[in-house]
């Protein structure tokens, strides 16, 4: 298992290194940043100045030369807008958005589990078509408009829940529900063609021909088999979450990463978004190797597949 | 990231289980499949899809003359008009924003900026992703790998985050858009026309045409591409929904698209601001947006259902089994068995006669014409008859363990049901071994399948009965029937490592049967368990109960799946196809232990194969089935000896023997009958060298022919004589 592990680290390295790498140049890419942060009467000489002050003078490889040895120490700069550490600005708005998708996610799955199991147990009854529909529905709806309309019905017309900001349970609801639509709808219908596949395996009839209760053959034998697709797509929608994130905290006033990271672009702050996307790749890295480490012990093939 | 694929069954006979009879069942592409706009129409929800993606294109095109630029004319003196008011004209009719601007208006502009966005990006990502892709999974090796190593890197950088950068280095406009979003979306395709066509690159016919020189792109472009194609484009049809939401996103966050042009994101941003004075202006374009990504999506799921027919009907179509369930209880109810075929029936142009479904061995029967079949399948008595008084006592030993009777089996396709067993009868009395003989798609897994309860949503039983100790099991309620399952009736199954779970260790697997049935402690199941192990005879029982079923040899699976077949001492065992996948060493091995057992427990033994061989060895009698149903039964010796009807003389025949030494094996001509369309009268005439007149407008029924022997055949009598 930990040579799978070693092997997984190294081959998930690669992408890791080459979106840091991008990063770095294409925010170098979108314009002087003097441009931004000093007035437009600033002078050459107050530009040249600001400009050898933060090393953007300098050519872009020795400024990369740089920007890897301040990252080796986990130092990511200082942030133009406001001097103080880039790191320590990505880490203080990470927690928020872990906590925000680590809800979200939990949600989903557990409602998909329960919904997609029910549909996949009697495939093409009401049940099922309604769930599909539903899950595809909910798939396809723009997050930033149901984000939007849950504020004008839950916020603005029936006052029960606060527009924005993060200070106590109810500033939770519209966030997480916003967030979960699209992962609960993509997993709904994961899981139920994974369970219609698993429920008409050969092992189930054998265990139904055990006399084991519909109870014991869905949960006991057909789910953990079922897991292995939703786990992996769990996986890849939890890196899009991401994305959620973005226009969801932009929306609430979420002090998380992906608000971090819109406010740095329009601000061109390089600094915090090179901290801010380095971490959040870290993150999604870590996220690949949690995956493979869950598939691992939900499936003894993959253990010794691995140990092979 | 790793991906487990759920155990397919490697089944070595095609057209036993319902999935695979189903695609045996498929029609014939060419002939019968109907052309798409027809199947469209079947299907309202996707008609209706198809019907709001037409009209979201007609605005697209038609959009700059129909709005002119209304989209745009601001009319400050009467902003924020309420929406469903024809007053001020049809652009008015959604109300106007809070630049006088009409919602309506600007809503088919924005479709035009949605289209010219969303088709353009899915079109760059389609075409460069789909050709590298089959490029890449055609040739396998690096170039696959480095194509696959792109993807990844690609698509594990959020999109929405990539598009951001980019678009701030770009400044944001439609193009910058599509560029981002079609290399975003590259790798989706990669990866599905990669792997598609890697799975072609292992069949046979490219293996044919690399032989003949066929260039790769020409081998691409003609094997490839046309296989690969309808899943792409259902892909593309999903991703247009992606693109579509990552547009308006972008163009919502202030990214995407700038004012002055229109999209559906713009508006909803611009809404926001007057969120509680003027609702309308951010519902409607959001709304334009959630229609139109359905849309596509309904669309995408018609498709992949409609260039896979199976899928739709595979899993069975649940109000008409529903209905017919009832009928089929109805039936029960009135009659003691059901073996009538009404669409049969109907489908002949003559009243065709229908199995009597006298069960296995019958001594006496009067029903020699057929004539009267119909009749006899008359209330309780005439049947009781058949079943109960057949043989005289010293005969019979033992009393019958499984009665099965008339038992009809359907199962539901796209173009009707078909019934695949279609009145099978046969009894099997306890420590003896009756083989259920027949070739593949004869319905002989089916039955086994029915009477232990197992059928495939798809499939279901429409008649008959299946008596185990006075319980009709076909009868019995989901509880009364798990109770029996295991202490009454086991089953093994043919390829013992997709019967075997694979996520628990076959101790858990063994002990299962102890937990349920006599709830025993999880130890004390477990010492069962490895009890039951070395009784099969597998080598270390106690430190292999602990191992999972991929790490044992096929043989050993298949005395696992017999050990738990067998845990409870059940008073029948069906054994389907117990051997075929095993070779011919295993395969005795296995018959011996099941032999054993049989002999130890006072089993009965229901052995169901296509191999002669197997019968004349293992089995004391055996019922040859054809088309669904049984066409002769009797002791083996006797059947084999001297075969009472056609089929089974021309099944032996086929057999090379020592008394056939230099002649041309014979062989029966032409092929089994389509479970749709089985021949009137008796199904075998097509085939059968002696077939006359009667034979197509009589159904034969099982007659006797006999000391317990029993043919349905017009000539049976003849050929028992002869």
């Amino acid at each position: 298992m930990f040579i799978m592990l070693r092997r997984r680290a190294v081959s998930s390295v690669i992408p890791l290194l080459v979106v840091v790498l991008g990063v770095f140049f294409l925010a170098r890419l979108t314009g002087d940043p003097a441009n931004l942060y000093l007035p437009l009467s600033a002078t050459p000489e107050m530009r040249a100045e600001f400009a050898a002050r933060n090393g953007f003078d300098q050519p872009l490889v020795s400024q990369f030369g740089d920007y890897v040895a301040q990252v080796a120490r986990l130092d990511f700069g200082e942030s133009l807008r406001t001097a103080q550490p880039a790191g320590e600005a990505a880490l203080r708005a990470f927690p928020a958005t872990l906590q925000l998708a680590g809800w979200t996610m939990l949600l989903a799955i557990m409602g998909a589990v329960v919904i997609g199991s029910l549909a996949a147990y009697r495939p093409n009854s009401a049940t099922d078509r309604i769930a599909s529909f539903l899950s595809s529905t909910a798939a396809s709806v723009p997050d930033f408009w149901f984000a939007i309309m849950g504020v004008l019905v839950f916020a603005v017309t029936l006052g029960w829940l606060p527009t924005s900001g993060t200070n106590g349970a109810t500033a939770w609801v519209l966030p997480v529900a916003t967030l979960l639509i699209r992962p609960f709808g993509v997993l709904v219908q994961v899981v139920r063609g994974a369970m219609v596949s698993a429920l008409s395996a050969p092992y189930v009839k054998v265990a139904r021909s055990k006399g084991a209760s519909e109870g014991r053959v869905v949960f006991g034998h057909a789910l953990r088999n079922a897991a292995a697709p939703v786990l992996t797509v769990a996986g890849d929608l939890a890196v899009g979450l991401v994305n959620g994130a973005v226009v969801v905290e932009t929306i609430f006033g979420w002090p998380g990463i992906g608000k971090l990271m819109i406010d740095s672009v329009l601000q061109r702050d390089f600094a915090v978004l090179q901290a801010a996307v380095l971490v959040t790749a870290l993150v999604i890295f870590a996220l690949n190797i949690l995956v493979d480490i869950c598939h691992a012990l939900l499936d003894p093939r993959v253990r010794l597949r691995a140990a092979a | 990231m790793l991906r487990t694929e759920p155990n397919s069954g490697q089944d070595n006979e095609p057209g036993l289980k319902p999935d695979k009879q189903a695609s045996d069942l498929k029609p014939d592409k060419q002939a019968s499949r109907p052309r798409w706009p027809a199947l469209l129409l079947q299907d309202r929800f996707a008609f209706a899809a198809a019907l709001v993606l037409v009209a979201v294109a007609v605005c697209a095109v038609l959009g700059p003359l129909l709005v002119g630029d209304l989209a745009t004319r601001q009319n400050l003196r009467d902003p924020g008009r309420p929406p469903f008011s024809l007053d001020h004209g049809w652009a008015y009719v959604l109300g106007s924003d809070s630049l006088g601007r009409p919602v309506a208006a600007r809503l088919i502009a924005a479709a035009g900026t949605t289209m010219s966005v969303a088709v353009p990006a899915v079109l760059c990502s389609l075409v460069v992703g789909s050709i590298w892709g089959m490029w890449a999974g055609f040739h396998g090796g690096w170039r696959e790998n480095v194509s696959l190593r792109i993807a990844d890197v690609i698509l594990s950088f959020p999109s929405l985050l990539l598009a951001v950068v980019v678009l701030y280095v770009f400044a944001p406009s439609a193009a910058a858009i599509v560029l981002v979003l079609s290399v975003a979306r590259i790798p989706v395709y990669l990866r599905t026309a990669r792997a598609e066509s890697a799975e072609l690159r292992s069949r046979l016919f490219m293996d044919a045409a690399r032989t003949f020189g066929t260039g790769s792109w020409a081998s691409i472009r003609r094997h490839v591409a046309p296989t690969v194609l309808p899943t792409l484009l259902t892909v593309a049809a999903l991703d247009f929904c992606f693109v579509m939401l990552t547009e308006s996103s972008l163009s919502f966050l202030g990214i995407g698209i700038q004012p002055p042009d229109v999209s559906w994101g713009l508006m909803v941003a611009q809404g926001r601001q007057e969120l509680s004075s003027a609702w309308w202006i951010a519902v409607f374009p959001g709304l334009a947006i959630v229609v139109t990504t359905v849309s596509a999506t309904v669309l995408a799921a018609w498709a992949r259902l409609s260039t896979d027919p199976g899928q739709r009907w595979r899993h069975g179509l649940p109000g008409r089994r529903r209905m017919l369930r009832r009928r089929a209880a109805a039936d029960r109810g009135a009659k003691a068995s059901v073996p009538v075929d009404e669409r049969e029936a109907a489908a002949s142009t003559r009243a065709v006669e229908h199995d009597t479904a006298a069960p296995g061995r019958i001594v006496g029967h009067d029903g020699h014409d057929g004539h009267d079949g119909h009749d006899s399948t008359g209330p309780g008595p005439a049947l009781g008859h058949g079943t109960t008084a057949p043989v005289p006592a010293s005969a019979r030993p033992e009393p019958d363990a499984l009665v099965v009777e008339g038992l009809c089996v359907d199962i539901h396709t796209p173009a009707g049901p078909a019934a695949v067993v279609r009145g099978v009868s046969f009894s099997v009395r306890s420590g003896e071994t009756l083989a259920l003989l027949g070739e593949s798609g004869c319905g002989k897994s089916m039955t086994a399948h029915a009477v232990a309860g197992l059928l495939d949503p798809a499939a279901e039983v429409v008649g008959g009965q299946a008596r185990l100790d006075g319980d009709d099991l076909l009868a019995l309620s989901g509880r009364s029937r798990r109770r029996l399952a295991g202490p009454g009736l086991g089953i093994v199954f043919q390829d013992a490592l997709s019967a075997l779970n694979p996520v628990h260790t076959v101790g858990a697997q063994l002990a299962e049967p102890f937990r349920i049935h006599e709830r025993l402690s999880r130890r004390a199941a477990r010492a069962k368990a490895v009890d039951l192990m070395e009784r099969v005879g597998i080598p270390e029982a106690h430190s292999r109960a602990g191992a999972y079923p991929h790490q044992f040899s096929g043989g050993m699976r298949q005395r696992l799946l017999i050990a738990m077949a067998v845990a409870l001492r059940p008073k029948v065992l069906l054994a389907d196809e117990p051997t075929t996948a095993l070779d011919v060493t295993v395969q005795a091995q296995i018959m011996d232990l099941l032999g054993e057992l049989r002999g130890e427990q006072r089993m009965a033994l229901v052995l169901i194969t296509h191999d002669l061989g197997l019968v004349s060895d293992h089995a004391d009698r055996v019922a040859v089935m054809y088309a669904g149903t049984v066409v002769e039964t009797g002791p083996v010796a006797t059947v084999f000896g001297k075969p009472n009807h056609p089929y089974t003389r021309g099944l032996l025949e086929s057999v090379p023997a020592e008394q056939h030494k230099g002649a041309r094996l014979s062989s029966i001509p032409g092929s089994p009958p389509d479970p749709r369309s089985v021949p009137t009268g008796c199904a075998f005439r097509t085939r059968c060298p002696m077939a006359r007149e009667v034979c197509a407008t009589h159904r034969p029924t099982l007659i006797a022919t006999g000391a317990d022997r029993a043919a349905a055949c017009h000539f049976g009598k003849e050929l028992a004589d002869a």
